[in-house]
């Protein structure tokens, strides 16, 4: 155990927790936006898996790793505009339309990339970019400030949600539609816009985490994500619906996998208990959700349709 | 105020999303069909399996074995939910297919029960080191092991650190066989072998964290089974550690840096099979894929140059494994 | 009054939905600094006359004319534009918004996409103090008590300068004290000239508050009038049809034994706070004991505590005719003798999916009347249920229909038919005529009076003052989980009960 507590392993663990985090972290403050304003996306994943995919396509093809990032985004937009509709102006069941968007993620992702790719070819990993001055910190500037640009992009996302729904206009109508979309109704704010709105930001969000997932990477694969999406919609309420909760949780989760996989390398968990240090993320999160539930309310209206009749 | 999901608009939004998943699909699939080549055998073929078949690893490695007997398979991929492979296989059975495979150690319950419906139809499954007593049933496995072992003496010439990491996914099948024969032959050459099961065969991000791991502790030859290795040779790529695969030639992956990978022939055993097949035997009988029929061949990538000294080592252990003279632990 | 044109004119307001017509040619009209009470039974077309006014429906037929033009408004951001201000019901508050940020939800901010929350709670104070409407800005809804919620609602009408504003039942949640207070506030709205539109059906309210009255029936006007020429009678004739009687009268019974005794009874809420906190009742046969308060102060909990549905907390006494009642099961309380009208009726009193026969033999579909060996017995049940639907007046096309498909008037009465037949010793009724037609209330009030007179002990829960008052022998008011008071409904007046719902003689 001791060879854990070396400076070196633990810079790398932090470094490693954070590159684990990153893509949670953009996909559930995404997310956050959406289930404030009263929409769940259970299909998190899937636009993650179609973004990922795309972007990791377009690299491949252009050798263009922004633009990768960029379609990405598109991709995710895209999606939310399909979600939003389904969702805001056909009232569909959220939890079971959002399904829906995984599943067609999870199956479309995986045909184009075996109809368009075939056989996983390595594309151009993000680039690490250290920040002047920071990144010259002893130990501390190699675990937090050498990365590539989207983790910090992720970590800036943090105040930038926070600031949006506590400060403007439009994060108070996102609180107000998903808490009373009655009462935003009564004063003239439009449910479905604002709905729409947000849905279209997570959406977005979940783009960009694709991206951000297969180009840190440098590779594509069926089922790319594993699940992530479903975890980020956890730790959305893992965080209490607010973004400063919410990159706790991925980075919980980030570490306590990154702490996991460097204590396995270190041969310090023995191979009899390798499967069950392996739920220690998800355990850790389930435990944290029981000792949370009942501190923290969901927004009220959350899952729920609107309309005025 | 009451809420009041459109639902039926929603299915059929559903629906169209769906469809449209489908059509593309089927255009896919085309390519596939298309084509009927028998070169040995009149017998048709239809493989199940649950990952991609151009995976760079276990579906592709039975794919490209049957190709290479000159038969063109039906191909149903993807199906990591027993439920759907199981129906698939009982399709394709129903179908009158001669010779189904069910490429998959966990298709093995549905198997016991679809095989003895179908008498006349020959069920080829594995991994499996036994056929459940089934007489129209053939398993087979490879004894990955023995690459593993090859693997890991050439690894063990490569390292400068004397440490190698080993990236797995959940302990079980050829995994395990072919990670304790890595270990078996990196140390039989005194280097120390750090293994990581990451407990998961498609969580790449967290098999490239492991790697990255690895290389923390010193490792700095690096090697890896399933799928979800690409995320682990993407950091050897990154960091220019050379690479040892199995399952399927995955030079592809980085030219410069995988050394060498173990192949399935699985073709060697499905000949064998076919042989009986064709006079008149359904089932019954397990076989393994070997060095020695093989079954399972080492092939260097002749993009990453090895010594004379290496080359010839890498020979001999073969040779060794071959004659019985180095056991693998297998 | 001015002679102007008035500051609203609906005239000749048509509105079908499917199968219905909710609004039939109706004409309402309003005038600068006056109040205008609109009155209807539940389902009469109030409400949907105001969503047409606040842009919520389109009327198929009509015209509305605001300050003598004709207006088409087609969302309640067109109707706010037209200073049209609406005080919902259900309050239209966000409870995890600021009181300031609920006032600005929807107004254009001064500072673009930036919320300007310190100018509006500068207009919030200006406006709370001009118009007696004590508010912090910077306090979270769900902090304030529901007074002070109605007041963020009226102060959010007045922030966005409405001239006319609709108050849809604002008096169904408040105790006397706060509607005194409210009414007070509303007249100074009416003096600086703004016109209120009051919904409600609470006849006193209606008369002391309105200067004219227009009572609504199945979508129609029955009658205007002004509260000096009627009486609380004659609106309710207007609204039901008929004549009605708003109190029973109670003929004299003498008093018999006690028959529900209580003492030391505490039982935890939901919330897992003290709802009850050790109360002592009694309860004699012949006598309907109110027990009066504001909606949460324990009443739900004591009624279901004694009819079994929760446990109490500690050592307690509770008998029914000098048996103990604690550890009792529901099933073994029933055959003691006790009946149960609950609050939520269609949660814990009848099961929306099964027809009217159904549910009026649900307690007693096991019993040798009902079933032989496990079967059923069709026959005695369809002879049974005939005779309550006819005995009860239970309005339904048959008594194979689904529950869920009658009025609240008509499930409440099937629920009294069911526990009524059963004969019982003790009658707990919560809140038996709440969201039930008028005359459905008097039919229910007429079995009630009726029980009383064959010596049952009936505990009443209500929150319409005016049934406690008009139905009781006595009255026990709660506050905060305690019994605050008992007083006998001959000494009892609206005020002094007040009072003691507010805890103030507490």
């Amino acid at each position: 155990m001791s060879e854990f507590f070396t400076l070196s392993v633990l810079v790398a663990t932090l470094a490693s927790g954070i590159r684990l985090a990153t893509p949670y972290l953009i996909a559930a403050l995404g997310e956050t936006i959406g289930q404030r304003s009263g929409v769940l996306n259970l299909g998190v994943d899937g636009v993650m898996l179609l973004s990922a995919f795309f972007a990791y396509w377009t690299v491949l093809e252009t050798k263009n790793l922004w633009l990768g990032v960029a379609v990405g985004i598109v991709v995710g937009f895209v999606m939310g505009i399909i979600y939003g509709i389904i969702t805001v102006f056909f009232h569909a069941t959220q939890g079971i339309s959002g399904i829906g968007i995984f599943l067609f993620g999870l199956g479309f992702s995986d045909l184009m990339f075996q109809k368009q790719v075939g056989t996983p070819r390595p594309i151009k990993q993000l680039p690490d970019v250290s920040i002047p001055l920071l990144a010259d910190i002893p130990h501390v500037g190699e675990a937090l400030f050498q990365h590539n640009l989207l983790i910090y992009v992720a970590f800036l996302l943090v105040p930038i949600v926070t600031f949006m729904l506590k400060r403007t206009t439009f994060g108070m109508n996102i609180s107000a539609v998903g808490e009373n979309p009655q009462a935003a109704d009564s004063l003239g704010v439009s449910v479905a816009q604002t709905r729409f709105t947000a849905i279209l930001i997570g959406n977005t969000m979940a783009g960009l985490a694709g991206a951000a997932l297969t180009l840190e990477l440098g590779i594509f694969q069926a089922n790319l994500t594993s699940g992530l999406g479903f975890i980020a919609v956890a730790l959305v309420y893992f965080g209490a619906w607010r973004p400063v909760g919410v990159m706790g949780g991925a980075l919980l989760y980030g570490l306590v996998g990154a702490t996991v996989v460097q204590l396995k390398a270190l041969q310090v968990i023995p191979r009899s208990v390798s499967d069950i240090a392996s739920m220690a993320p998800a355990l850790l999160t389930i435990a944290a959700l029981i000792v949370l539930a009942g501190r923290v309310k969901a927004p009220s209206a959350l899952t729920r349709p609107f309309s005025r009749h | 105020m009451k809420p009041k999901p459109n639902s039926r608009t929603f299915t059929r939004l559903l629906a169209v999303l769906l469809a449209f998943t489908f059509v593309v699909a089927a255009c896919g699939s085309d390519d596939a069909d298309s084509g009927d080549a028998t070169v040995d055998t009149d017998l048709t073929v239809a493989i199940v399996a649950p990952s991609a078949s151009e995976d760079l690893a276990f579906t592709q490695s039975m794919v490209d074995s049957v190709k290479a007997m000159g038969i063109t398979p039906q191909i149903t991929d993807g199906t990591f939910i027993v439920d759907d492979a199981a129906a698939a296989i009982r399709g394709y059975a129903e179908d009158g297919i001669n010779v189904v495979i069910a490429h998959g150690t966990q298709f093995g319950g549905s198997l016991a029960e679809i095989a003895p419906d179908f008498p006349d139809t020959t069920f080829i499954w594995g991994t499996a080191t036994d056929t459940q007593g089934l007489d129209n049933v053939f398993a087979y496995y490879p004894e990955a092991d023995q690459g593993g072992y090859v693997n890991g003496v050439v690894a063990a010439q490569l390292t400068q650190s004397g440490t190698i990491g080993v990236v797995g996914p959940v302990q079980a099948g050829d995994a395990v066989a072919y990670i304790d024969g890595f270990a078996a032959g990196a140390e039989s050459q005194g280097a120390t072998v750090n293994i990581t099961y990451t407990d998961s065969f498609s969580d790449v991000a967290l098999a490239a964290e492991a790697a990255q791991a690895h290389l923390t502790n010193g490792a700095d030859v690096l090697t890896g089974t399933a799928q979800m290795v690409v995320g682990a040779v993407g950091v050897a790529s990154e960091n220019d550690i050379p690479w040892f695969g199995t399952q399927a030639n995955q030079t592809p992956l980085d030219e410069g840096l995988v050394v060498a990978s173990q192949v399935y022939h699985w073709e060697v055993v499905l000949k064998e099979m076919f042989a009986l097949i064709e006079d008149g035997t359904k089932g019954g009988q397990t076989f393994a894929l070997t060095l020695e029929n093989d079954g399972l061949v080492i092939e260097f990538n002749d993009g990453y140059e090895l010594d004379g000294d290496t080359t010839k080592l890498a020979e001999d252990t073969i040779a060794g494994i071959i004659d019985g003279s180095i056991s693998t632990g297998g | 009054m001015t002679t102007e044109a008035p500051l609203l004119q609906m005239r000749g307001i048509t509105k079908r939905f499917p199968g219905v017509i909710a609004n039939e040619d109706v004409d309402f009209d309003l005038h600068g600094g006056e109040v205008h009470t609109l009155l209807g039974e539940n389902g009469a077309g109030k409400s949907t006359l105001m969503k047409i006014l606040f842009g919520l429906y389109q009327p198929d037929e009509g015209e509305v004319l605001l300050r003598g033009k004709p207006i088409d408004i087609t969302s309640p951001s067109e109707a706010i534009a037209a200073r049209i201000g609406m005080v919902h019901q259900h309050f239209m508050l966000v409870p995890t918004l600021t009181v300031a940020e609920n006032v600005a939800l929807g107004i254009k901010s001064k500072r673009g996409m930036l919320t300007d929350l310190d100018s509006v709670s500068e207009r919030i104070r200006e406006i709370s103090d001009s118009h007696g409407l004590a508010v912090d800005p910077s306090v979270e809804v769900w902090r304030l008590s529901v007074g002070e919620r109605q007041r963020i609602e009226i102060v959010k009408a007045l922030f966005r300068d409405a001239e006319l504003l609709v108050l849809d039942e604002p008096t169904a949640v408040l105790t006397p004290q706060e509607v005194d207070d409210l009414f007070v506030i509303l007249r100074r709205m009416t003096d600086e000239g703004r016109g209120l539109i009051f919904i409600s059906h609470k006849l006193h309210e209606v008369m002391s508050l309105s200067d004219r009255i227009t009572v609504l029936r199945n979508g129609r006007v029955t009658g205007q009038t002004v509260p000096s020429e009627t009486s609380r009678e004659q609106l309710a004739q207007m609204m039901v049809g008929r004549a009605v009687r708003l109190t029973p009268d109670k003929p004299d019974v003498k008093a018999g034994d006690v028959r529900l005794k209580v003492r030391g009874l505490t039982v935890r809420g939901d919330r897992g706070t003290k709802a009850v906190d050790n109360i002592d009742l009694d309860v004699y046969g012949g006598e309907i004991l109110g027990v009066a308060g504001v909606s949460g102060n324990g009443q739900r909990e004591l009624a279901e505590v004694i009819a079994g549905l929760r446990e109490p907390e500690g050592t307690c006494t509770i008998e029914l005719d000098g048996t103990s009642l604690v550890g009792a099961d529901t099933r073994t309380r029933r055959d003691r003798g006790l009946s149960y009208v609950p609050e939520e009726r269609m949660r814990d009193g009848a099961i929306g999916d099964f027809t009217v026969s159904e549910n009026m033999i649900l307690v007693d579909h096991g019993g040798e009347r009902f079933s032989r060996s496990g079967l059923l017995n069709f026959g005695a049940i369809k002879d049974h249920c005939t005779e309550l639907v006819q005995r009860y007046a239970v309005k339904t096309p048959g008594i194979d229909t689904p529950t869920s498909s009658l009025s609240g008037g008509n499930i409440q009465k099937v629920i009294m038919a069911r526990e009524l037949t059963a004969e019982p010793h003790l009658l707990i009724a919560s809140q038996p005529t709440r969201g039930v037609d008028i005359g459905s209330a008097e039919y229910i009030h007429e079995r009630l009076v009726e029980q009383r007179s064959r010596g049952t002990a009936t505990l009443l829960i209500s929150e319409d003052l005016d049934e406690v008052i008009g139905l009781s022998d006595r009255i026990a008011v709660m506050f905060d989980g305690r019994v605050v008071g008992i007083v006998d409904s001959a000494d009892a007046t609206r005020e002094g009960i007040g009072l003691l719902m507010a805890g103030v003689l507490a």
